[in-house]
Order: C-alpha cells, then structure tokens, then sequence
C-alpha cells in the first residue's frame, strides 16, 4: 500500500543499511579494480582514501617556513566567494524583489527582463564573466552574485505577490501603516520563511556556478583542486573533497532550517 | 466631531459603460450596526471598497465623522471574511498591531528600546483586555494558524475595534464559519450593540459603529438596527443599483431567544422588496428609516442627547 507506515525502528535499520550497502559496494569495487591493477587510483580503497584525508591536512612548504595545508586554503578561498557572493546576490534580490512586489510601476519595467535573465544558465555566461570581470577575486564573487539575482528575485517577488494578500495591505492601512510599515512590518516579516527558503534552494547552484568557475580558471578552491588532482589521477583526495562538499552543503542546509524556525516559529510548509 | 458616523452622499460608481451603484445616500449615526443586503453582483462589494478608500466612487462623496475618505485609513476599520489576519504574529500582537503602528515609530523600534518596550507592555495589556472581550482570553499566545476560524474572527474583530475607528465594515464575516461559532459571533455584536445604548444614554459617545455586509437575511435583522437592500429591482434600474430598502429592525438582547419568527414578516418585506425581480416599484417606497424614527424605543438613533 503507497504510504503505510512503518516502525520507526525499521526506519532507522534501513537507513543505515542504505548507507552500509554504499560503503559496502564502494569496498567491493575497489578490491576487484585493485586486483586488476594494483598501482590504481582511480577507486581508491578506504585506506588510501585515509591517506588522501590525511594528506589534505599536511602542512606544505618548507619546515622552517610552513605554509597551511592545501585544505585550508582552498576552503578558505571557496567559502570566501561563496559567502560574499551569495550575500551580495541575497541582498539585492530581496531588495528588489521586494519593491517588485509591492509597486506595480517597479514590476512593469522588471518583471520580463528578470523573467527573461534568470533562464539563461549563469554557467554558459562564464565567458562573459571572464571578458568583463577578468579572472580574480571579483569575477567568481559577482558570477555567484548573479547567477542566484536573477532566479531568487523572481521567487521572492512570486512570494510578495502570492503570501501577502490585499487584505492585509489594505488592513495594514485601516491601522494607520505608512508605506514603509507596510513593506516592513507585514510584507517582510511575511516572507521572512520564503526568503530563508529561497536562500537555501540557491546555494546548490551557488555552488555549481562556482566550482565550474573554480576548474576554468581558479589558482585556489574546492573546484581548482579538484580539477587538478584528478588531473594526476590521485582521486583519493579528489573524493575526500567531494565529501566535504557534501557536508558543507548539509551544514549550511541545517543552519538555514534552524535559522528559519527560530525566527519564524509561526511558519508551516 | 460630525453627527454621523459614516455620510455619503449622492455616490455613483461607473465601470467602463456600466452603471453599477447610482445614487446612493445613506447617513448612519454612531453605535448602529447596519446590516447591507442585496442579490450578488448588485455592488455590495463595491461600496464596500468605495467606503474602505481602496475604489474611490466615480461620483459623489463619503466622509467618515465629517472627514471626507481619500484612500483606506485609520477613520475605517475592515473585518475581512477570510480573516486577513498576520500569520506571523500571535493573537495578542495582530490585536495590538495598530497601536504598535499608531504609537511608536520606526526610529523608536530602532533606538529607543527601553520607551519601547514599556509602551508595547501597556499595549499588550490593553490587547488582552479586548481580547478578553470577545471572549479569547486564553488565546493570547497563540498564532493564527493554532486558531480555528472562530476564533480567528474574533481576533480580527478586536484588531479592528481596538483601534477606535469611527466605523467598522464587516464583508461577509462570519460566512466561512459553522453554524454554532457564527451565533456567539452575533451575540457578541449584540452585547456591542447594548454598550453602545448604555453610552448613548449616558451622553457618550458609541463606540461600535458597524456596517455588515452578508447574505443571510435573518442573520441581518436578527443582528442589525437597521438594514439597507441594495438592488436594480427599481424603476430606474437600468441607472444601477440603489438603496431600495431603508427600514430599521427590531433590537435583540443578547440573552434575549434566538426567535426568528418574530420578524418573519420583515423578512418577507426585504425579500420582496430586494430580491424580487418581477417587483418593481419606485426606489424610496421602502426607504423610510429617518421617517421612522420617532416610533422606535430601543434604537441608537432614537436616543437624543
């Protein structure tokens, strides 16, 4: 029957044997492909993917004169853009979005060109990027910038339109709100959850937009080392970054769940 | 301060080449409830939005207490039939939502927390009394998507009143909700209906001034001291519709039965009078309310201080 439920205990057995089963297999695969040939590194074994983690945290440069580890560095210079693009991106979106959605002379001008922008996948925009922007800090910082503006602006501006009613604008009126109240106290409070939401859809293109960006021509990050080590076929560390790119995204997916039910504890999807 | 509460005056909506409301003249004076009826399409609504500021009227002229209305304001309380209440507040906040608007300001939300904070604690506390009132005393804490349609009603009923507006229009109300909840909804208007009499009599000035827009005709009789028929069933129909029926209804208790057989007579006068196409009679044969006046005990409009 679709949807029966089962017992919480089962639930949890099969979780973890799902997780199991890939390790499992993974172990499988690589003995078999290590059989074949043993000097492959292309599916490492857990051991040598132990190496590749352990080799990420190893210091470079010469012991008198220690640089950071290829980790740190490469997650610095990635969450960096991550963080100030997304946010430059956010803000304007939300800003935008916004005014879009509460003033019909904003919407007219912007809505099609929006519309229009936020279906061209920001990745085949790179070139652009590259020719305008050039290739530093600021490119991979506005490229993340924009590829979220365009798609985030529509959804906050859909979620002006459609969570807050003309009721409660015209209500808000009834109780003497000034245009400003209004776009603070009822519209933005009212969309609080959407826009944390929105926030959270968009950090899985952040991230592509990036790391594509990162293997074109980055000299630090998640998606430069990675192009580069697979380059050598040293995968061992190329999998450990994945990983890491998983929790990453999870981590940030946690935080905004949480941020959103602690600040919008009235909020039910 | 103006005799009435609500005055409007030779009003007239137009619609492209369609000729929706014509005419209209209606004076309510502080602490009525007047209940509006009409068939559907006939511009209930309409007037409704002309009165609220949203749709100025094409022609004519409305003031609230001698104010004329130039956009929705704080003259003008809404109750809406979906509530239209703030998901993100609790009962208590949504209830003191306008005092909030109405005495602080931005920059004191921002940097004065401390005369802040003082005055919402007085503004809750007013909050809680009112919605004590209606009847919601243990709601308080509670956000509107924890409240069944009742209750949210009763909420959005205290955010309109509590912020003293010289009318307050209700669309539809309580027609979304059962049987059961909608009788204490009207009984509280009812006990509304009774403060504004004590006030009246003690040379205050009402605080309940309702115009109620519904569909059920007992509801509005049973509920109202007056009910206006909006309707084209006149002889200038094709000009739109207009107040074809202007009468006052007698005045319930709220302990008094719920005894609908009393005003079956009036019910049937408003049907015919309203809702009856094949009736066609002049305009002002059932607009008689001011004409009416002396002869009622326990109305509002009768009392003169």
């Amino acid at each position: 029957m679709i949807r029966r439920p089962i017992p919480t205990w089962l639930f949890w057995l099969l979780a973890i044997g799902g997780v199991a089963v890939l390790l499992g297999a993974y172990e499988v695969v690589s003995a078999r492909q290590t059989r074949i040939n043993p000097l492959q590194t292309t599916i490492p074994s857990f051991q040598k993917l132990g190496e590749g983690l352990k080799q990420i945290f190893q210091p470079q440069g010469l012991a008198e004169n220690p640089k950071p580890a290829m980790f740190w560095v490469d997650i610095r210079a990635t969450l960096w853009r991550l963080i100030i693009g997304m946010g430059v991106g956010v803000i304007a979106s939300i800003v935008v979005g916004i005014l879009m959605g509460a003033y019909r002379w904003i919407e007219a001008p912007l809505s099609p060109v929006v519309m229009f922008l936020s279906k061209i996948p920001p990745t085949a925009m790179m070139p652009i990027y590259f020719a305008v922007v050039g290739t530093d800090q600021k490119m991979f910082t506005s490229m993340v910038a924009l590829g979220i503006f365009f798609s985030m602006t529509q959804s906050i501006y859909q979620a002006v339109r459609q969570d807050v009613s003309d009721e409660a604008i015209n209500k808000a009126y009834t109780l003497g709100a000034s245009e400003m109240e209004i776009i603070y106290e009822v519209i933005w409070k009212q969309i609080l959850p959407k826009i944390i939401d929105s926030v959270r859809m968009q950090i899985g293109p952040a991230m592509v937009f990036l790391l594509a960006a990162e293997m074109v021509v980055g000299s630090a990050g998640l998606g430069y080392q990675i192009r580069m080590q697979s380059r050598i076929l040293n995968m061992s560390v190329v999998y450990v970054y994945l990983a890491i790119l998983a929790i990453v995204g999870l981590i940030a997916e946690w935080g905004l769940a949480t941020l959103r039910r602690k600040l919008c504890p009235w909020y039910v999807d | 301060m103006s005799e009435f509460a609500l005055e409007i005056k030779s009003l007239s909506h137009v619609f492209g080449s369609y000729r929706v409301l014509d005419n209209i003249n209606l004076q309510v004076v502080p602490g009525q409830i007047v209940a509006v009826v009409g068939p559907s399409g006939c511009g209930k609504s309409t007037l409704l939005k002309a009165i609220l500021g949203t749709h100025p009227p094409t022609q004519g002229e409305i003031l609230t207490d001698g104010m004329p209305v130039r956009g929705p304001n704080r003259n003008v309380g809404i109750v809406y039939q979906n509530y239209a209440l703030y998901d993100f507040m609790t009962a208590e906040k949504n209830v003191s939502f306008g005092l909030k608007l109405d005495e602080t300001s931005l920059p004191m939300r921002i940097f004065g927390p401390r005369k802040y904070f003082a005055k919402r604690r007085q503004h809750f506390e007013k909050s809680r009394e009112f919605l004590h009132q209606v009847g919601l005393a243990d709601a308080c804490g509670k956000y509107p998507n924890e409240m069944s349609g009742g209750m949210k009603q009763r909420v959005a009923v205290a955010q309109a009143f509590i912020m003293r507006p010289k009318i307050v229009l209700l669309d539809e109300p309580f027609g979304a909700l059962d049987e059961a909840m909608r009788e204490d909804l009207q009984i509280m208007l009812l006990r509304f209906y009774q403060e504004n009499l004590i006030a009246k009599r003690e040379g205050r000035r009402p605080e309940y001034t309702i115009l109620m827009v519904t569909h059920e005709l007992n509801e509005a009789i049973y509920v109202a001291d007056r009910v206006i028929g909006l309707s084209r069933f006149h002889t200038q129909g094709e000009n739109g519709a207009a107040i074809v029926y202007d009468r006052p209804c007698p005045v319930f208790r709220p302990d008094d039965p719920r005894d609908f057989s009393k005003f079956v007579e009036q019910r049937e006068e408003l049907r015919k009078a309203v809702f009856d196409e094949t009736f066609i009679k002049d305009r002002d044969d059932y607009v008689t309310f001011w004409k009416e006046l002396g002869t009622l005990a326990n109305s509002v409009a009768a009392i003169k201080n």
